[in-house]
């Protein structure tokens, strides 16, 4: 039983390695074209800018590991965001703000919860609506308003360098990463999603109440890009109907590129978490080269096909293999 | 579905496109000349990609990238046209453009088993940077001249639009082709159940390819007719085009599972999208009001058809009454 385990699992850790070795390359790729990356300043940068992107993709991985997505979180997370500019600037008061600004996320979360819970329309189509609905939203809430001039105080909460280098998100990313993959890979909730993602009727039928589960990781979701909002916010400074408009497919490239199987069953949290890195890499190598965003926009699509191709091929192999069961159809 | 029902869903939605355009009239300016001209000239194009939409989503796979299929589709026309190529030439390369992207997002869907969901938004973003990274100045075309822009503007009687009559063949010819054709049929079977499809001698790989490339065929019909109709071309502003026709094929009744759903119904669904956007400016809402309806749209006219309301009603009787909620407990 444990060389089998062992055996279906060799595979999983050799795609993360490689994964983790391309992350090492990249590195020192853009190290060797301009040596200012390697500065510790710069390359700890990298984990700033991807704090927010980070944050939402631990819980997508648990969504995408059930054999769902939510194309909602970029959108959640400038609601959220506008939420706590809009009341920020209407009271003054910090904390009603975060709170509004939580509020906001956990019900998006929760409604796409309830819809993909309750009714039978799929994941993709529930939050490709309410992506417009979230969308449309926020730009009701704000009109042609941006929102700025908050505290001192507030923007610490990702401006904080520790021991002058080390940005504060690198620290909430290892935290919380922490938590997820305690979760992900030790505890009943994580075996659980694995199984709603290779089979959910076989969980329904052993009593298992999936539903209540997809409600809780779609509102976690909703919770976690709340939680990004507040990140970005205090890195960016203003409020805005155009930000976060691009993060849902930096956060699902992430996951993806991580090894989570996208048809689910199959998922890796470190994988992701190298995923993010791989990603931040890219954004500041990038900047450092003076290639504007839709260069990388270009990039990041290219090597989610990529990774979805690299991924699919390698499962069939395995399947072929025999050594694990060929991941649920969709 | 059920035996009971008597009056199809398209005869539904028929009457109520007549019923919203004589509610327009009566309320507004609508019935103008220049509203119904300016309707044809709209939901022409989405017309058009509201069956070729509907045709994936019947297989049961989806194209995210369809908006920003059209934005190619429109580049390499419009630039031919620039360049002073004659009608026979831009519109079979703009409806080649289609068919090689569209092609491509089912190739890699069907051979890699990657689910059309990502494939196309991954797309969506490739396809946005390669308009800003690799077209010369981003893709704009501007000064479309009379060569170009004779299909989009030219209009038969001075009232209905070349395009829509385009559109109108398009969508009999397809209505014929999904009802009687063994190709039509077999988007149906694979959609409904896959393996019942293969036991009926359907390669649903196959099948499936098909049908994004005739979708791509489509895409390009509806990129040339939107091109026309414009001064300039800016590739990026098709994305959100998928959006509209995603909504249209739904509220048409294609079901978003798969399996279901009729060309004609896609056809009313364009021109009740178009309404109710319409509406929503008459009545005096901001545009970015829309995206929320949108959003809103799709999830009811999704929920609407995915939903089997005999099961609905048997699970729910008896729930708002306290006779019942006692019946329940006890039962």
């Amino acid at each position: 039983m444990s060389d089998k385990a062992r055996a279906s699992r060799r595979p999983r850790i050799t795609y993360q390695v490689a994964l983790g070795g391309l992350l090492v390359a990249l590195i020192l790729l853009f190290g060797a074209i301009e040596p200012v990356f390697f500065y510790p300043d710069v390359l700890f940068d990298v984990t700033s800018i991807v704090g927010e992107i980070g944050i939402m993709a631990l819980a997508m991985t648990f969504i995408i590991t059930t054999s769902g997505i939510d194309l909602s979180v970029g959108f959640i997370l400038q609601l959220s965001a506008i939420s706590f500019g809009a009341v920020f600037a209407g009271t003054g008061n910090l904390a009603l703000a975060v709170s509004a600004a939580m509020v906001a996320g956990i019900l998006c979360g929760f409604l796409n919860g309830l819809i993909i819970s309750g009714t039978k329309i799929p994941p993709l189509v529930t939050t490709l609506a309410t992506m417009s609905l979230f969308r449309g939203l926020s730009m009701i809430l704000a009109g042609v308003n941006s929102f700025s001039g908050f505290p001192e105080g507030f923007k610490k909460i990702s401006t904080t360098l520790l021991f002058g280098v080390v940005p504060i998100q690198f620290i909430y990313l290892i935290v919380l990463f922490l938590v997820f993959n305690l979760v992900y890979t030790r505890g009943r909730l994580g075996r659980h999603l694995k199984g709603i993602g290779f089979n959910e009727n076989a969980l329904i039928f052993s009593g298992i109440k999936t539903k209540r589960i997809l409600l809780l990781i779609y509102t976690l979701s909703g919770f976690m890009a709340a939680l990004a909002s507040m990140v970005y916010l205090g890195r960016l400074s203003s409020a805005k109907t155009s930000m976060g408009n691009d993060l849902n497919l930096q956060v699902i490239t992430a996951v993806v590129l991580g090894g989570t199987s996208i048809v689910g069953g199959i998922g890796s949290m470190s994988g992701t978490l190298i995923g993010v890195l791989i990603i931040g890499v890219l954004r500041k190598g990038f900047t450092l080269l003076n290639l504007s965003g839709n260069v990388f926009n270009f990039t990041l699509g290219l090597i989610l096909i990529v990774a979805l191709v690299i991924f699919a091929v390698l499962e069939r192999r395995k399947a072929l293999a025999g050594r694990t069961q060929p991941a649920a159809k969709t | 579905m059920s035996g009971k029902r008597k009056v199809s869903r398209e005869a539904i939605l028929g009457i109520l496109v007549v019923a919203f355009m004589a509610f327009l009239a009566l309320t507004s300016n609508f019935d103008s000349k220049s509203g119904i001209y300016s309707m044809m000239l709209d939901v022409s194009p989405s017309i058009v990609g509201a069956i070729a939409m509907s045709m994936v989503i019947i297989t049961g796979n989806i194209d995210i990238s369809a908006g920003t299929i059209l934005g190619f589709v429109a580049f390499a026309a419009g630039s031919l046209a620039e360049l002073g190529a004659p009608a026979w030439i831009f519109i079979p390369a703009g409806i080649l453009m289609g068919i090689c992207l569209a092609g491509l997002n089912g190739w890699i869907s069907v051979t890699f088993k990657v689910p059309s969901i990502v494939v196309t938004l991954a797309m969506n973003m490739v396809h946005l940077g390669f308009y800003a990274t690799f077209l010369p100045n981003a893709g704009w075309v501007e000064n479309l001249k009379d060569n170009f822009t004779w299909l989009g503007r030219g209009r038969f009687f001075d009232l209905v639009p070349y395009i829509f009559v385009i559109a109108l063949l398009v969508a009999v010819l397809f209505m014929y082709i999904m009802k009687n054709t063994s190709f039509g049929k077999s988007l149906y079977a694979v959609g409904g159940n896959r393996q019942a499809a293969i036991y009926a001698g359907i390669n649903p790989d196959r099948t499936v390819i098909k049908v994004y490339l005739v979708e791509g065929l489509l895409l390009g019909v509806a990129g040339i007719l939107k091109a026309t109709t414009a001064n300039e071309i800016m590739p990026s502003a098709f994305q959100g085009r998928e959006m509209i026709f995603i909504s249209a094929a739904v509220v048409g009744g294609v079901s978003i599972l798969g399996g279901g759903g009729k060309v004609l119904g896609a056809v009313f669904g364009a021109f009740l999208v178009y309404l109710l956007s319409i509406a929503m400016i008459y009545l005096g809402f901001q545009d970015y009001f829309q995206f929320s309806l949108q959003g809103i749209i799709v999830l009811i006219a999704v929920f609407v058809t995915v939903t089997d309301f005999t099961e609905l009603r048997k699970k729910l009787r008896g729930t708002f009454t306290r006779a019942g909620r006692a019946r329940k407990a006890r039962a």
